[in-house]
């Protein structure tokens, strides 16, 4: 694939691409999913193709075809450099890649059991584990839905500095979802477990017990209440100050959200942006994590990011295009979801480092606010610098007594704000919750975690 | 077989160079079927995709990128004593198609025996939805569609609180066939453009953003100017803000809003499968009153130009619109061919491959096709007026927990209604509220109707609904 790679870059670069890069892959994987005992749908993929990149000085073109057959790669390079002129031709803005060092890599993720090597009955047979552990748990548990997930890829990132990273990407995940019943209440409760690697995954405590822990979760819910809604303080578990690192720091990181004038943080590098406790990373190389990755999508080696230092906003996220634009060193932050999508700036695993206090020191002096546990989802407008994140449960506090359980909570606030608003980090650190990230139509594999922390003025939306 | 892979080697989305027609897809897929079946997959379904995108990017108000996308791609299921196998490859050749097969079989055989399964769809009547095909977008020109994108820009620039514009435009062709192992087999060309925009405002300290898109399956050369023109306007009428206090309001849905909020609530909420598995707020609601008398909602794939018209559904199911809620009454749940003979009852055809493009990397699931919200009389300014004190909510991108029935979101652009005028923007806040209430409460459905995430929708007002604020 190699040859086929460099023969595409120099019919591109024949044809006038200043730069060109594109992305080779051959990926097969399987989703399996078991509902109520049965198994609902057993899906396989076998992808192979190739998307190609032209840069024309401040225009791109990007092409994509299916398949390995050189002649079709070879029309693909083509048809990008035609599209990053007529981009070209009618940019108003001009600006140039800047040159970088040829990288040579090949490397594979971390897999102790290629998930090729497992049979599909085997597979199956674990999933059937999962909704079985949510039968036998609690007799309220009326419906049941597993979900084993695996990924094998290889990859080939070539570029015209020079570059060719080839990189074996093998990715595992599970997960449950049960529903408890009591009366005319229904409850939700659900547990994912994912990690790169292969179907050792399967092995892990967590991943047998994480049936166990949905069904445990939609049970518990069953006496909760809808949650009041109002301005309070809150403390947050690790999964959701996780989550409020991502949805509410990072993305507004991301360079490009910064150079199209859509980041509220656009001018602030060096500002205090949150309270001095408060140190923000995103850091692809932590290993044994669902978002690490040795090599970025345009084959820059990846590194930990300091995104803010001590309460100081200190680096954003770069691609090669905005760290040219911006004139820093490209910090390999670009993904792309397969050969089909462009690569763009993501989140790996974002955290808050952990502090000195205890969690139950956070919650002793607090008078009146919520302790929030588990991760829904979450969103952000960068440009209109809002953004809200949900959680499993809320339990209320009161004279630093956590008591009443409430579901369902959606928190809300300000990128500028919510940071300064934190009084208090824990030392509890946890980086624990896989999932992924949609930004552009696109997912990416993020994991997000942290310490328990306080935080004054959230926004708590509810029903009552 | 024939070899049926080929390459676009244009921008154009028309290629006088491809090999085959869209009938001669349809022969393909039956071929496979035959192919799937030799191998002892005598119960399958397979659908051929070819599709083509293209589409083109401003950052900051200047071209970015052009990208082309060739994605042929064909998906085979197969069932085994009801358990389903699923295989997608990203290729027409008849290497993979047989090795694709073989896959397909062994993980139906692989799986638990499933007794609900009742068969695929047999062939019946055959149905032909016109306007779902647009040549217009089978030429489009790289240089044309940028055109339409600088339009766009100089509208949503066209004040100097603007300081920057993002947009993009997508057009794809599609052609796909459907066919399995009953006999059906059918085939049909489809087109999707979308265009989207953000305009970014700042005065002093205060930066907002407006956001609008149009999406159809027919190109609306009027629509790129529409939108830039309307993205400017909520950027600017953003940028003053207010902060709300926690309390009860009527609420001002705009068709945005409510066609979010709409899409999971109704979409999910009476899916059959959600209702089976006991996991939607509206099981043992058929029949019985849901919503208001305001609030009739259709399932309509025969709509001109919908987004989610087809002419079959995801497993060959000619299409027909059916009644959802009338008069704030339930119908009928909406079943797919596995759920309809787990139930016994007619299957509604609305298994779905994906809506405005049909992908053939997923099973298929149930969907609405287009999910149509009947008009009322009334103007939003009318709506607004009458609420004297309230919330205008123009978009939450939260969607409702399906169990509980439960809706709490971030407004994450709404806007204070004072003496019946819409005021500033309202920033940290949330609304919350059972969605059943929020069904009984609706009392006024606007005059104008827009598609909303694949939802045609006119604005709702809500008597009203829990607002939590940050004051």
């Amino acid at each position: 694939m190699e040859d086929i790679a460099e023969a595409a870059i120099e019919r591109s670069q024949s044809l006038g691409a200043e730069f060109t890069d594109l992305r080779i892959e051959s990926v097969t994987g399987v989703n399996i999913v078991v509902m109520d005992g049965k198994t609902r749908t057993v899906t396989s993929r076998v992808e192979k193709g190739c998307g190609i990149r032209s840069f024309v000085g401040g225009g791109w073109g990007f092409a994509v075809c299916n398949g390995l057959k050189t002649s079709d790669i070879l029309r693909t390079a083509e048809i990008s450099v035609k599209l990053a002129k007529v981009s070209r031709e009618k940019a108003t803005l001009g600006f140039e890649i800047a040159s970088a060092p040829s990288v040579q890599s090949k490397s594979e993720y971390p897999c102790k059991i290629a998930p090729s090597t497992i049979s599909t009955e085997d597979k199956l047979s674990f999933v059937l584990n999962l909704d079985k552990s949510m039968e036998v748990h609690d007799a309220r548990i009326v419906s049941r839905s597993s979900r084993y997930n695996d990924f094998e890829g290889e990859r080939i990132v070539a570029s015209s500095f020079g570059s060719q990273v080839r990189t074996k990407e093998t990715w595992t995940l599970a997960a449950c979802s049960a529903w408890g019943k009591s009366g005319d209440v229904v409850q939700r409760g659900h547990e994912a477990v994912g990690n790169i690697g292969g179907f050792e995954l399967a092995s892990s405590e967590a991943a047998v017990k994480c049936g166990e822990t949905a069904a445990a979760m939609a049970v518990r819910l069953l006496d909760s209440k809808p949650v009041p809604a109002g301005k309070f303080t809150c403390v947050l578990d690790n999964k959701m100050t996780g989550l409020m690192a991502h949805e509410a720091f990072g993305h507004a990181c991301e360079a490009d959200a910064i150079l199209s004038g859509s980041s509220v943080l656009e001018g602030l590098e060096g500002e205090r942006v949150a309270n001095e406790g408060v140190t923000l990373i995103d850091d692809p190389t932590v290993p044994d994590t669902f978002g690490y990755f040795p090599f970025d999508w345009e084959g820059v080696k990846s590194v930990k990011h300091v995104l803010i230092d001590k309460g100081v906003l200190s680096e954003f996220l770069h691609n090669i295009e905005t760290s040219s634009r911006m004139n820093v060193p490209p910090n390999g932050a670009a993904r792309s979801d397969s050969y089909s999508s462009p690569p763009i700036i993501r989140m790996s695993n974002t955290y808050i480092e952990p502090g000195d206090v205890k969690k139950d020191e956070l919650i002793a002096d607090l008078r009146e606010g919520f302790l929030i546990k588990g991760a829904q989802y979450g969103y952000v407008e960068p440009a209109k610098g809002q953004f809200m994140f949900k959680c499993d449960e809320a339990y209320e506090i009161k004279n630093g007594d956590v008591g009443q359980r409430y579901r369902d909570a959606i928190l809300t606030g300000v990128i500028l704000d919510i940071l300064k608003d934190v009084t208090g980090i824990a030392d509890d650190f946890e980086l624990v919750d896989p999932g992924y990230c949609g930004k552009s139509g696109q997912d990416a594999r993020t994991t997000d975690g942290g310490p328990h922390i306080r935080v004054d003025n959230v926004v708590v939306g509810g029903l009552t | 077989m024939e070899d049926h892979t080929s390459v676009s080697i244009t921008w154009s989305l028309e290629d006088s160079h491809r090999r085959y027609h869209v009938t001669k897809l349809s022969e393909f897929a039956e071929d496979i079927v035959g192919l799937v079946g030799k191998m002892g997959g005598t119960v399958c379904d397979v659908l051929v995709v070819d599709s083509r995108v293209a589409s083109a990017e401003v950052e900051k108000s200047s071209i970015k990128q052009a990208e082309h996308v060739a994605d042929p791609g064909v998906a085979i299921r197969v069932f085994h004593n009801g358990s389903s196998g699923f295989v997608y490859c990203t290729s027409h050749e008849i290497g993979d198609l047989q090795k694709a097969a073989e896959l397909a079989v062994s993980q139906a055989r692989a799986g638990t025996a499933d007794e609900d399964f009742k068969g695929l769809p047999e062939p019946t009547r055959h149905v032909v939805i016109e306007d779902i095909y647009d040549s217009r977008l089978a030429a489009l020109e790289p240089e044309t569609a940028v055109d339409m994108l600088i339009a766009l820009v100089n509208e949503a620039s066209d004040d100097e609180r603007i300081t920057s514009v993002n947009a993009g435009l997508t057009a794809s062709v599609e052609e796909v066939a459907l066919a399995n192992s009953n006999g059906i087999v059918d085939c049909q060309k489809i087109t999707y453009f979308d265009v989207f925009a953000e305009a970014v405002a700042r005065s002093g300290d205060s930066m907002f953003s407006g956001l609008d898109y149009a999406s159809s399956r027919r190109m609306d050369v009027n629509s790129p100017v529409i939108v830039g023109g309307s993205a400017k306007q909520h950027a600017i009428d953003g940028l003053s803000h207010a902060k709300m206090q926690t309390g009860d309001y009527p609420v001002v849905l705009d068709p945005l809003a409510a066609g979010y909020i709409l899409a999971s609530a109704l979409g999910g909420g009476v899916n059959a499968e959600n209702i089976q598995r006991k996991r939607s707020y509206l099981v043992d609601k058929l029949g019985t009153e849901i919503g208001s008398e305001i609030l009739s909602v259709y399932d309509d794939p025969t709509l001109q130009w919908g987004l989610g018209s087809t002419s079959f559904d995801g497993e060959g199911v000619a299409a027909r619109k059916k009644t959802v809620v009338e008069r704030g009454e339930l119908k009928t749940y909406l079943f797919d061919s596995y759920t309809a003979g787990k139930d016994s009852v007619e299957n509604t055809g609305n298994s779905s491959r994906g809506g405005g493009t049909w992908s053939y990397t997923d099973p298929p699931g149930i969907s609405f096709s287009n999910m149509v919200v009947e008009r009322g009389d009334a103007s939003l300014e009318e709506m607004i007026e009458e609420c004297g004190r309230g919330v205008y909510l123009r978009i939450t991108f939260d969607s409702p927990n399906l169990a509980t029935g439960e809706f709490s979101g971030l407004m994450m652009e709404g806007y204070t209604i004072e003496n019946g005028e819409t005021g500033p923007s309202i920033r940290q806040s949330t609304m919350g509220i059972n969605l059943l209430d929020m069904f009984s409460r609706i009392d006024i459905a606007g005059s104008k109707s827009r598609n909303a995430f694949g939802v045609e929708t006119p604005a709702l007002r809500i008597s009203h609904a829990r607002i939590g604020g940050s004051e």
